[in-house]
């Protein structure tokens, strides 16, 4: 009986010590495939804690990144590469994911054409933010942008070259030299024309080396907070209808932008804000989410841009008489003025009945009064894009055309490593255990308006910087604080509560609802009128959600369920949106009101600053807006934070102290 | 197996049905006209004009002539009017 007992305890002693965890480094000399388990816990254990009709899988890992999109991926196997025991949770494919879509190219001072700074690259993105960007956050993006592209041309992405086979760098996204007084910079790096794609693939094909575990298609649904400290994140898994539990130190959010708040966006129809509505149930809030980047041609219905060399070649925007209505509002440039008087001229259009169409929101861009091999050699392609978006040919019909959302420069407000942080009692406070990068987090490097080809930095530099940051103040293995067994059971209650509904509205008339109350209130056109009309429109539709109606009663794959939830999260970004936008009483950046048509500083920078008087905090607007919602009745509360104006190092980088925009 | 036919054919007119085997035995059936060729991906890459229809064509050996650029865009330089374009769409501004 004893040497059984012994055997078995030799036994399990010798399968103990198959358990024990592998070293990092052998992990990545092995050539084990990435979803072997050797070496790992599995600690998923199933339990009743939060229901009996939903039983709740637990997962621990040392971090949990939510999203694998650029920034996600980037994150997670920074933090697989630094030991941790990582989850990434994604709704989708990690090549799915909308960084996909970024054909544009990734800016850096590399310097491979011309002598180049990253000091000047700084001082272009502090200019371009409009003097909203935290100049810390945007010192610290600026100085590791040349790093970032050398680290991911290390990791095989295909950067076109120059002869020499330096990486070729061209002229885009308002650039300079010597701080603007040397001409434009060649900055922007790309791959042939699909750099964000091969971003994405590349960061993807990286992180099958690290053992970082995927949980493809769980939905994420809430941050596990306890005493103002994320302990982790419950998820729905699509596939089998499974709620998890992922207990982790820390958590990273990557969720991406919420372009389909808006009834016309180039944003993937999975764009919903997630990350941003999970931190406003957390009870954070968000920051500058009324700065949001809109075109003025959008194909209308697909949502695909069309560019501006439209209109240089010699398209104009027609209304519904047929007149050329840039002509009224820009008499010089006429359909070459800047983006946002168009954008702006457009929808006054619209607002005064001149639209096209059957519902009248939309204006024409005509090009078939040009010949059409002019315009084949000019813009070669465009009739296909026009033909397979728009349903025209070129040559016979005007294209339908809308302003656009493109991008979201507000999210959840981080410092320059990525913690999330909120504003209490005058200083900034990290919230421990919660990290954000990518477009959801606001770090704020875009400010009040992103410069092109930034936005891929952005990803990659800060997704590096959360998981540094975490490397830097936990070790992997850490033992995890005790969370209460019920933690999370509001939100399967929610997703029981979204899984039975039945009342009148389905989800996406009530989107709808939403989508055409921000596009005709929150776009580019703001004044305080139409935005005041467009809070109470959009509380009342807020009040609707109550009202929704789903079919689908399984639990397997239940897309009506995701949608319904998704459409909550929108909601919530929706309303932060337009309440932000009513109450911000200037015009800076994307962010264009017409009774309030100057920035307020707490100087007048068009003047000289000696015998100035130093506006109050309360007075001026140069400060971020941190929105918060009461879930319940989605009313939004407003405070604000000041910028911060000091980079990381005076002596290495002077901050760039704050003057007329102008270019 | 004619018999069998006849039984499971409709009472009315006799039903031929030709199995393969006699068809290609008869000889009597012609084929009048060929046969359309399986799209496999052989079939498929036969056809020359799914190349030329391509709005944007590759440069020789990848090499942009103007800038000199190794793996660039393909067509004319997407920034020339101040925003990423190609295709006459907008990625990036």
């Amino acid at each position: 009986m004893a040497s059984v007992r012994a055997a078995s305890r030799l036994l399990s002693k010798r399968i103990l010590s198959k358990t024990t965890a592998v070293p990092a480094a052998a992990v990545q000399g092995s050539r084990d495939f990435h979803f072997s388990i050797y070496g790992k816990k599995t600690s998923a254990k199933v339990s009743d804690d939060i229901s009996t009709q939903y039983p709740v899988v637990d997962h621990e890992f040392d971090a949990v990144v939510v999203g694998a999109g650029g920034a996600g991926l980037r994150a997670a196997f920074g933090l697989s590469e630094a030991g941790f025991n990582t989850a990434c949770i994604t709704k989708l494919f990690p090549t799915r994911s909308h960084t996909v879509a970024a054909q544009g190219g990734i800016n850096a001072a590399l310097g491979n054409m011309e002598e180049d700074d990253w000091r000047w690259h700084f001082y272009d993105t502090v200019k371009g933010s409009d003097w909203l960007g935290d100049q810390d956050a945007i010192h610290y993006m600026t100085e590791q942008a040349p790093a970032a592209v050398v680290e991911l041309e290390n990791f095989g992405m295909p950067f076109s070259r120059t002869e020499e086979g330096k990486i070729y760098q061209r002229a885009f996204g308002g650039q300079s030299l010597k701080y603007g007084k040397g001409g434009q910079a060649h900055r922007c790096c790309c791959v042939a024309d699909r750099t964000g794609h091969s971003l994405l693939h590349t960061l993807y094909g990286r992180s099958l080396r690290y053992d970082t575990s995927y949980f493809v298609e769980y939905f994420a649904l809430d941050l596990l907070m306890e005493n103002g400290e994320c302990k982790g994140v419950i998820a729905l898994c699509m596939e089998d209808g499974s709620i998890h539990r992922f207990r982790a130190k820390n958590t990273v959010i990557a969720t991406g932008g919420y372009g389909r708040t808006y009834f016309s966006c180039t944003s993937a129809h999975t764009s919903t804000g997630d990350g941003n509505a999970m931190v406003t149930r957390a009870g954070l809030p968000c920051q500058d989410l009324e700065f949001v980047q809109f075109h003025p041609t959008g194909i209308y219905g697909a949502g695909c841009l069309i560019t501006e060399g439209c209109r240089g070649e010699g398209g104009i925007l027609v209304n519904s008489e047929g007149e050329r209505f840039m002509e009224r509002y820009a008499p010089n440039a006429k359909d070459l003025a800047s983006r946002d008087v168009v954008s702006r001229s457009m929808t006054i259009e619209i607002r005064e009945g001149r639209g096209v169409g059957p519902e009248k929101d939309h204006v024409y861009l005509q090009l078939n009064h040009l010949p059409p091999q002019q315009l084949a050699t000019r813009l070669p392609g465009i009739s296909e894009t026009a033909m397979i978006f728009a349903g025209v040919d070129v040559t016979k019909d005007p294209i339908p055309v809308l302003p656009t959302v493109h991008y979201n420069m507000g999210g959840i407000p981080t410092n320059y490593k990525g913690q999330v942080i909120t504003y209490t009692e005058g200083s900034d406070k990290v919230v421990p255990g919660l990290y954000a990068c990518g477009e959801s987090a606001c770090a704020s490097v875009h400010g009040a308006n992103r410069l092109g080809a930034n936005s891929l930095l952005d990803l990659v530099v800060f997704g590096r910087a959360c998981a540094l940051t975490i490397a830097e103040e936990n070790k992997p293995g850490e033992k995890l604080s005790p969370l209460a067994p019920s933690a999370g059971e509001e939100s399967v209650a929610n997703l029981d509560k979204l899984r039975y509904a039945n009342g009148s509205l389905r989800t996406s008339e009530i989107r709808l609802n939403m989508q055409k109350t921000m596009q005709a209130h929150a776009a580019v056109f703001r004044t305080g009128s139409v935005l005041k009309e467009g809070c109470e429109k959009m509380d009342a539709v807020y009040q609707t959600l109550a009202d929704i109606k789903t079919f689908d009663r399984g639990i397997v794959w239940n897309t009506d369920l995701v949608e319904s939830l998704e459409l909550q999260n929108l909601m919530l970004n929706g309303v932060q949106t337009i309440n932000s936008a009513e109450q911000r009483k200037e015009s800076r950046g994307a962010h264009a009101r017409e009774d309030f048509k100057d920035r307020l500083d707490e100087y007048d920078y068009s003047k000289p600053l000696t015998g100035q008087v130093k506006k109050p905090f309360e007075q001026h607007w140069r400060k971020h807006t941190m929105s918060t919602v009461d879930v319940k009745t989605g009313k939004v509360s407003l405070e604000y934070r000041p910028v911060i104006d000091t980079s990381l190092d005076e002596q290495e980088c002077a901050h760039v102290p704050p003057a007329i925009r102008s270019y | 197996m004619l018999s069998l036919l006849r039984l499971c054919a409709p009472a009315r007119t006799p039903v031929y049905v030709l199995t393969g085997c006699s068809r290609a035995a008869s000889g009597s059936v012609k084929d009048k006209q060929p046969l359309k060729k399986a799209k496999t991906p052989q079939g498929r890459l036969d056809s020359p004009e799914e190349e030329s229809r391509a709005a944007l064509q590759k440069f020789p050996d990848d090499v942009n002539p103007v800038t000199k650029e190794k793996g660039g865009p393909r067509g004319p330089e997407p920034t020339r009017y101040g925003d990423w374009e190609r295709k006459g769409r907008c990625y990036d501004f």
